[in-house]
């Protein structure tokens, strides 16, 4: 056989082997989710993991992304560990591993999302997080879209309504609150604003303001210092089940607790499902926690769902939140109409929709500013009520009354 | 109440929850103690045996509620106890089949005393303890219920919780029964020969193997009665090993090789250090101050506290 009758059979070998293969991409679309899945923080990351997976089957049940002829979502998980150098190498192997992702959500903790999203930039795959650090979106980065208020928006929004809270309740305004935060960034960012005369300006004093690195090996120096103060309310800021623990249950130990003096914390641990297997109800009646996304008013089908796919009592932020990403990825895959990361994060920066996935997220609204933050994204407070964890701010999505103790 | 008497209570109240903290850290230390102290074993599973006491307590007190009966004021403390015969048997058989391979008569003459083949080894099982635990009892963080974590007994102003004071006074009695059985039984001198002189210890009629696997068994299940004791006080997962292993090398080399006491005194130094330091530095700087005080004592003592002269750190 000559050379020339060879040519062609090479040039279309060659092309076969060469071109996308468009059945493939067009059957089965890859979406990222790294997440915490073992060390301290592996709840948080199995619960993001169920809201995704249930998302994913809601859309699939649904006939997948239509403007790709049906393509289904596939999720790809990657373990971020506990700490930022493993998280980082999970978010390297993620892109190594999976060049055809269109996206990612994670990866919970701030300190990880940091991390992560510095190799996410570099290859401009799109991230999602509910990550609360104002750092995330503070660098420049264009491929990261922060869907829950940021820590410090939500310190400047938080304490106002607190005070008004107490205020009513009590019928005088608080004069002092304590803080005892751990020194991961999002606790971090959440107090800034309160220590840098937030709490000064609505005529308050500091007392006890404490910092610490988790995990606690005992709570007691902390707690004596908000016995021997007695501050109106306490804001109790760690981020690991294990601190809830501890310093709750000194609380209790020390006769501050039960709304001798109340609780607020940040962070969707607090009001999770584990939290009552830990302490049980009595400790945790009156707990407030403030987060970015808790099951609200008018969403009782997907909290249905999720408890009946899922078996969890009730849905918390971190699950509502990936859902919620999932739901944003398959609209801007809708509107893109190609599986393409870069044309999927242009759809998402395009975005302004109050309906679709603006249904999961408080504010109702999905469109992101030119750093990547979520307009209009407020916080929700979440209060124990007889050993349920109930939105109580804001009114539009409460589903209960705050109670704010009398004493 | 004035500022003064308050800033008292502050004092003592950290001094307590250093007391009954470093209790149960001189516990730990001391089981990490006959291993390390002792046999010259690195043991770096040793945070994960814990952990497998908090898990052994926590399955017969809440899990299986095989306790249930005993109330929940006695069957954390029994629950802690049993976790040392059952994390007892789970090193005496990881001994017989791979750690005694790296340890023993057989490595004396090996690089380093086969201390590297140790180190490989022991992280090896402190993955596979640590990430089974993860596929065996899930990413929860979990506790032993019990009404004596939220309590306390009052002496005047400073409260003493009541799970951390029982921790105390078993984690007391449990070093002491070790001490004297190490001290006083034929089986403790022979335990006590066969890790300071394999060959010698053979010479005389020592089964050194079999005294190395009960030396061993004994120093996993004491760690793992601390594990079930700090159970009742603090949740936990199949990672919280890591979090321990670090203050557990510190008490046994603070408190001075080869000492069982010292060791406890280790463990208990860095306790009433970890809490009382907060009255005078950030919190954050609780660690660190764990390992200021570790450098000064080495420093000025490098045997340890109560360690042989010989046997510099």
């Amino acid at each position: 056989m000559g050379v020339v009758r060879i040519l062609p059979v090479l040039a279309m070998a060659s092309a076969v082997l060469i071109a996308p293969t468009p059945s493939v991409a067009q059957s089965e679309v890859k979406v990222g989710l790294i997440a915490p899945m073992s060390g301290p923080w592996a709840r948080q990351g199995d619960l993001m993991v169920k809201g995704a997976n249930l998302a994913i089957d809601d859309i699939n049940k649904a006939g997948g992304i239509k403007s790709l002829g049906g393509a289904k979502l596939k999720l790809m998980v990657f373990d971020a560990g506990d700490s930022v150098e493993k998280a980082k190498n999970a978010a390297q192997r993620m892109v190594a591993q999976e060049p055809d992702l269109i996206g990612a959500t994670g990866a919970w903790l701030s300190s990880f999302t940091l991390g992560v999203t510095e190799v996410t930039e570099r290859v401009e795959l799109p991230v999602l997080t509910l990550s609360y650090s104002d750092q995330i979106t503070a660098r420049g980065f264009k491929f990261v879209f922060q869907t829950s208020p940021t820590g410090g928006a939500q310190s400047v929004s938080t304490l106002p309504a607190l005070v008004r809270m107490a205020e009513a309740a009590t019928g005088k305004k608080p004069a002092s609150v304590a803080i005892i935060s751990d020194n991961t960034a999002a606790p971090m960012s959440f107090a800034k604003p309160m220590r840098e005369g937030g709490i000064e300006k609505l005529g308050m004093k500091l007392p006890v303001d404490e910092i610490f690195t988790p995990p606690l090996s005992d709570c007691t120096p902390l707690i004596q210092k908000v016995r021997s103060s007695r501050p109106d309310f306490l804001l109790l800021l760690p981020t690991a089940i294990s601190d809830d623990k501890l310093c709750l249950e000194k609380m209790h130990e020390f006769g501050l607790g039960r709304g001798r003096v109340p609780v607020i914390s940040n962070g969707a641990h607090i009001g999770a499902p584990d939290l009552l297997k830990n302490l049980g109800k009595d400790l945790l009646e009156g707990v407030m926690t403030v987060v970015a996304n808790w099951g609200a008013k008018g969403q009782d089908d997907i909290i249905k769902s999720f408890v009946a796919a899922t078996g969890e009592p009730w849905i918390t932020q971190d699950s509502i939140s990936t859902y919620g990403d999932m739901m944003i990825f398959k609209e801007a895959l809708e509107k893109a109409g190609v599986a393409d990361r870069r044309k999927v994060a242009e759809a998402i920066r395009a975005m302004d929709t109050t309906t679709g996935p603006a249904h999961y997220f408080p504010g109702n609204r999905i469109k992101f500013d030119e750093n990547g933050r979520r307009v209009g994204a407020d916080v929700v407070i979440v209060q124990w009520q007889n050993g349920v964890p109930l939105t109580v701010y804001p009114p539009t999505s409460a589903v209960a009354e705050p109670i704010w103790p009398k004493k | 109440m004035t500022d003064w008497q308050w800033f008292i209570i502050d004092i003592l109240q950290a001094f307590a929850a250093g007391l009954l903290v470093g209790g149960t850290y001189g516990l730990m230390c001391v089981g990490l103690g006959i291993i390390f102290g002792v046999m010259r074993v690195v043991n770096f599973a040793h945070g994960d045996f814990m952990m497998l006491g908090m898990y052994a307590a926590y399955y017969l007190v809440t899990g299986f509620g095989v306790l249930a009966f005993l109330g929940p004021y006695v069957a954390p403390i029994v629950g802690a106890l049993l976790a040392g015969p059952i994390v007892f048997a789970i090193g005496w058989v990881l001994h017989r089949f791979l750690i005694a391979n790296v340890t023993g008569a057989r490595v004396v003459s090996a690089e380093a005393e086969g201390h590297y083949a140790q180190i490989i080894l022991t992280l090896g099982i402190a993955l596979v303890l640590a990430n089974g635990g993860l596929i065996l009892f899930g990413s929860l963080p979990i506790s032993v219920q019990t009404p004596l974590s939220r309590e306390s007994w009052a002496i005047g102003e400073v409260l003493l919780n009541k799970a951390r004071t029982v921790s105390f006074f078993i984690a007391v009695a449990v070093a002491i029964l070790l001490y004297m059985f190490l001290t006083r039984t034929s089986l403790g001198k022979a335990l006590r020969a066969a890790a300071d002189n394999p060959i010698a210890a053979a010479y005389v009629g020592v089964d050194v193997d079999r005294a190395h696997r009960l030396a061993f068994g004994l120093g996993v299940g004491i760690t793992a009665i601390a594990g079930g004791l700090i159970a009742s006080s603090q949740s936990f997962q199949p990672y919280i090993g890591f979090d321990f292993v670090i203050v557990m090398y510190a008490g046994v080399v603070l408190g001075g090789m080869g000492s069982i006491l010292g060791a406890f005194w280790g463990g208990l130094t860095i306790g009433l250090v970890q809490q009382m330091s907060t009255l005078v530095l950030p919190y954050q700087l609780q660690n660190t101050a764990i390992f200021v005080v570790f450098l000064l004592i080495i420093f000025f003592r490098p045997q340890g506290m109560f360690g042989r002269v010989w046997e510099r750190t």
